[in-house]
């Protein structure tokens, strides 16, 4: 049984559609990467799982149950939606044990959560004077305090440095390998790679792709160049084998969705030859521009 | 509920802000009331003689500040709780809102209380302080002097629950502190002033009645020495200031609470 269950959640903010007709689930000891560009209906996806947002349509469940009717439901979901949460006037021990009293665990536990995240020192200071990344590690303590089963996180890995990155991806591989699920989001493939299981792609609000991580490195495949003399002919025979071969010049070819291997014994086969052949990996980061449609921003970025 | 109020109260005496206000109270209290005591028994002045039951009593109840402060930390707790964006983590813990918002509002109305207890004692101290300093018997009893300090915690308790209920409403933390300050001492004076009948049932001037302050006493302006009128019975003026937040509660809970948290 899934743990979160999102399905058709659909929100309208104004005349703007931010999340069209979502649907996926997410399975326990899971960690699941949120993936989109900037706007593409996260946040508010996430709000929407939280009680935050009400949705226009669908629903989302946590554990089977829609949010706000969960029974202690800090006992359940911990989530980081923007920062850290605290208010800037109290210090970091206040805010978690003011968590640790509403879920109902034992204040100490913020001594404990303090120490988890590395602000042991800074336990007595306000958090107005936090640095980012200190905001962040609070925001996951408060998530943490009173030791729930799933963890929601939002853009989690904003602000940390990369000692900071793979210090969270130890956090939530450990938590993920007790049988418990983690489903954060980001914008940047490559920051999350390392860390999740499988992902979840949405983008102008609907979804992309659903799919583990292996499959979408395997999906993603290779592309394959080739020179020869007969490029048409080549990527003719090439279509009932399911590749996509475009002819990129007078004799280049690219074709992905077959190995080299399949290509040269079919080339061979056919009497096409092959001056020169080459395999290149695409990056999971490339596969993710192609399927959000960003590639082009991020080309002016760069 | 009254475990979610105590997690409330541990919040509120966790920021320092609470600290300030109570002392920013408790200071105008003192200064107001040495004001009024300089005044006292001067020719033309509203306030009577310190000798006598009426100028002491007067000195001794100058704890409107407390009520407005009262609802100032309200304000300040509830709206806060969007301008810092901490609103997520409340509601997140506590998805049922209005059970939240009962929450803060019987925190609000304890420490509210306190303030009204805090401005009573300042007021009562100066007062009596000064009484003795000029060698004057003390006119008024201690059982007036008790009840004026329970009817300034009372009134005080009431106001920093409508505080609490109008940060709830607004969601604005600049515009819930500016609009109280302006209805307490502008809007009511004006008000009071032009309509003498419905002065008794203006909610501040009511909720200062309860702590012994002459009808209008709180006022600023020309409205303040205005006489006529009488003030609403004590549980009258009770209920009205405690319906008044009450509507201001049902009012939030029905629009800006159901409200996404974005």
């Amino acid at each position: 049984m899934a743990v979160i269950e999102v399905d058709n959640l659909t929100k309208w903010f104004g005349s703007v559609l931010a999340v069209d007709g979502l649907s996926f689930e997410v399975s326990p000891g899971e960690i699941v990467g949120f993936l989109g560009p900037n706007g593409a209906g996260k946040t508010t996806t996430l709000r929407m799982l939280l009680g935050l947002v009400e949705p226009n349509g669908g629903n989302a469940t946590i554990c089977g149950r829609i949010y706000r009717e969960l029974e202690n439901p800090l006992r359940h979901v911990g989530a980081v939606l923007e920062g850290s949460g605290a208010h800037p006037g109290q210090r970091a021990r206040e805010h978690l044990r003011i968590q640790a009293m509403t879920g109902g665990v034992p204040t100490s536990r913020a001594d404990e959560v303090l120490d988890l995240v590395g602000l042991t020192s800074a336990a007595d200071r306000r958090t107005g004077e936090f640095s980012l990344g200190m905001r962040q590690r609070l925001g996951l303590a408060a998530a943490l305090v009173c030791d729930p089963q799933v963890l929601i996180l939002d853009e989690p890995a904003n602000g940390l440095d990369p000692e900071g990155v793979r210090w969270l991806r130890e956090i939530l591989r450990g938590f993920a390998d007790e049988g418990r699920t983690v489903l954060l989001s980001s914008h940047i493939l490559a920051e999350v790679a390392q860390t999740v299981d499988s992902v979840v792609i949405l983008d102008n609000g609907r979804l992309v792709v659903q799919s583990s991580l292996e499959d979408l490195t395997r999906r993603s495949g290779q592309v394959v160049r080739i020179r020869t003399p007969l490029p048409q002919d080549l990527a003719m025979s090439l279509a009932p084998l399911g590749a996509s071969a475009t002819v990129v010049g007078l004799d280049r070819l690219e074709v992905s969705g077959a190995s080299s291997e399949t290509i040269g014994l079919l080339a061979a086969d056919r009497g096409v030859p092959i001056f020169e052949i080459e395999s290149e990996s695409v990056n999971l980061e490339d596969v993710f521009f192609q399927l959000t449609g960003t590639s082009d921003d991020v080309e002016e970025i760069r | 509920m009254i475990r979610l109020a105590r997690i409330e109260l541990y919040k509120l005496l966790s920021l320092r802000i609470a600290f300030g206000l109570l002392a920013t109270s408790a200071a105008l209290t003192a200064l107001f009331t040495t004001l009024e005591a300089s005044r006292a028994g001067n020719s033309g002045s509203d306030v009577g003689p310190l000798f006598t039951s009426s100028g002491l009593g007067t000195v001794t109840t100058t704890t409107g500040w407390s009520m407005l402060f009262a609802a100032v930390l309200g304000a300040v707790v509830a709206a806060g709780e969007f301008r810092h964006s901490t609103a997520t983590l409340t509601f997140l813990g506590t998805p049922d809102r209005n059970r939240v918002m009962v929450a803060k509002t019987l925190c609000c109305s304890l420490s509210g209380g306190a303030f009204g207890l805090a401005s009573g004692l300042v007021a009562t101290a100066i007062g009596l302080a000064i009484t003795a300093g000029h060698g004057y018997h003390v006119a008024l009893g201690a059982a007036p002097m008790v009840g004026h300090i329970g009817g300034a915690v009372l009134g005080a308790a009431l106001f920093g629950a409508i505080g609490a209920v109008v940060g709830m409403l607004l969601r604005s933390q600049l515009a819930a502190v500016i609009g109280i300050f302006v209805w307490g001492l502008v809007l009511e004076s004006l008000v009071g002033g032009l309509f003498i009948s419905v002065r008794p049932y203006l909610p501040y001037t009511a909720a200062t009645t309860l702590a012994g302050i002459k009808l209008g006493g709180a006022a600023f302006g020309p409205a303040h020495g205005l006489s006529g009128g009488s003030p609403l019975p004590f549980a009258a003026a009770a209920a009205l200031v405690a319906g008044v937040g009450a509507l201001i509660g049902i009012v939030a809970a029905r629009t800006t609470l159901k409200k996404d948290v974005t």
